[in-house]
């Protein structure tokens, strides 16, 4: 576990460097040590370089609010499990998330499982990661 | 008819002839060409092994004029993680050819033109060879330079100046640098992968007092394909949008 924490920072640092830390965000306001499974309703999203965009309607103790977050290129994605059409407006689905160093909502979504099960990401690449991460969500 | 049945008999011959003539030719020591390096390439190893843009992590023998303004750089954009590729930038050299954060690449081999292609930035460079290359006057400075190439043996070496002047590179450097690589296969991994391994000497005298060097190692891909890299379409939506909103219209 330890080695798969560490190679994914590694990875996540380098790919930030390279890839994400747009015009908007950049990787270093995220804290990849962590990682924070979130449930929600898929307000927005595209997948785009150089990374993906999406808004969560999230329901916890604060109400049903809306939560921004982006993550890897398309490339990255592609290359880690997702394909054309599998998150759609209005989906239930589930982000693994590495939260902002500030403490503010949103994040870098690291992997996620869609409304229909199935897990992408660098983490969630068999159903057994995206079943542990959506019982996380579920408070299980 | 007759012509005809000469045409087969002919085309037979010759068919014979050549069967003859090819494994003869087969079978003797014909000079033996360059390695071909044409293919999809990914990291060898650690992904964090690389050029990126962020600060090299060893001391390197610059000068302190340049060191100043490369700490300025930092400093401006190190808090914010800002990098040339949030921007839709290309990596540039070194940088392309040191990891290209992390992205495979593509090499496409003729004896007169290597191109290489990096998946990050659809970033392209194009390695002349001998007569195909253009007179230095005609030369275009750019963030990858202008490369020349020749074969030592097995090792592929490229040349490149007309670069620019690049603050954010990890091994930033003036516009007077001049970059070799020396490109050579080594024994396969254990996963039986080809590996490239890609060795940097950069020079640049306003920058550095002693040539920088690094080392870069890809594995080959089998059959693999680099992804399509679109970065600016973002703006562009987001400059839609905002046409859209100064004209009291919806988005199209």
């Amino acid at each position: 576990m330890k080695n798969i924490t560490l190679t994914l920072a590694a990875t996540i640092a380098l790919l930030g460097l390279a890839t994400t830390a747009s015009a908007h965000h950049s990787a270093v306001q995220f804290d990849f040590t962590k990682q924070v499974p979130i449930k929600g309703v898929v307000k927005h999203f595209r997948a785009i370089n150089p990374h993906m965009q999406m808004i969560l309607a999230v329901t916890d103790a604060k109400g049903t609010h809306d939560i921004e977050f982006e993550g890897h290129s398309t490339n990255n994605m592609y290359r880690n499990g997702y394909r054309k059409g599998m998150i759609n407006v209005g989906d239930a689905i589930t982000v693994n998330v590495a939260p902002l160093k500030d403490g503010h909502e949103g994040g870098y979504v690291v992997s996620a499982v869609t409304a229909s099960g199935e897990p992408f990401g660098m983490k969630s690449r068999n159903l057994a990661d995206a079943a542990k991460i959506q019982a996380q969500a579920e408070g299980k | 008819m007759t012509t005809v049945s000469i045409k087969k008999a002919t085309g037979l011959s010759m068919a014979a002839a050549c069967a003859l003539l090819c494994s003869s030719v087969a079978g003797a020591a014909a000079p033996k060409g360059p390695p071909d390096f044409t293919g999809v390439w990914t990291n060898a190893g650690a992904p964090a092994i690389g050029g990126t843009t962020g600060p090299a992590a060893q001391p390197l023998p610059i000068r302190p004029e340049a060191k100043a303004r490369v700490d300025a750089y930092q400093k401006l954009v190190t808090p914010l993680g800002e990098t040339p590729g949030g921007w839709c930038l290309g990596t540039g050299l070194p940088g392309s050819m040191l990891g290209s954060g992390g992205y495979p690449m593509e090499i496409i081999q003729r004896p007169e033109q290597i191109t290489i292609v990096y998946e990050a930035h659809n970033e392209t460079r194009r390695v002349y060879f001998g007569a195909r290359n253009a007179p230095q006057n005609d030369r275009v400075p750019g963030r990858n330079g202008y490369s020349t190439g020749h074969w030592e043996g097995n090792t592929l070496v490229v040349e490149t100046d007309n670069l620019v002047d690049q603050i954010d590179q990890r091994y930033a450097h003036s516009d007077e640098a001049k970059v070799v690589e020396r490109y050579h296969l080594e024994a396969p991994d254990a996963q039986g992968r080809r590996i490239l391994v890609a060795d940097m000497t950069m020079t640049d005298p306003a920058f550095y007092t002693a040539p920088v060097t690094a080392q870069k190692k890809w594995a080959q891909v089998p059959n693999g394909r680099l992804l399509p890299y679109e970065c600016a379409e973002e703006n562009w939506i987001k400059r839609l949008e905002e046409l859209a909103k100064k004209a009291g219209v919806a988005l199209p």
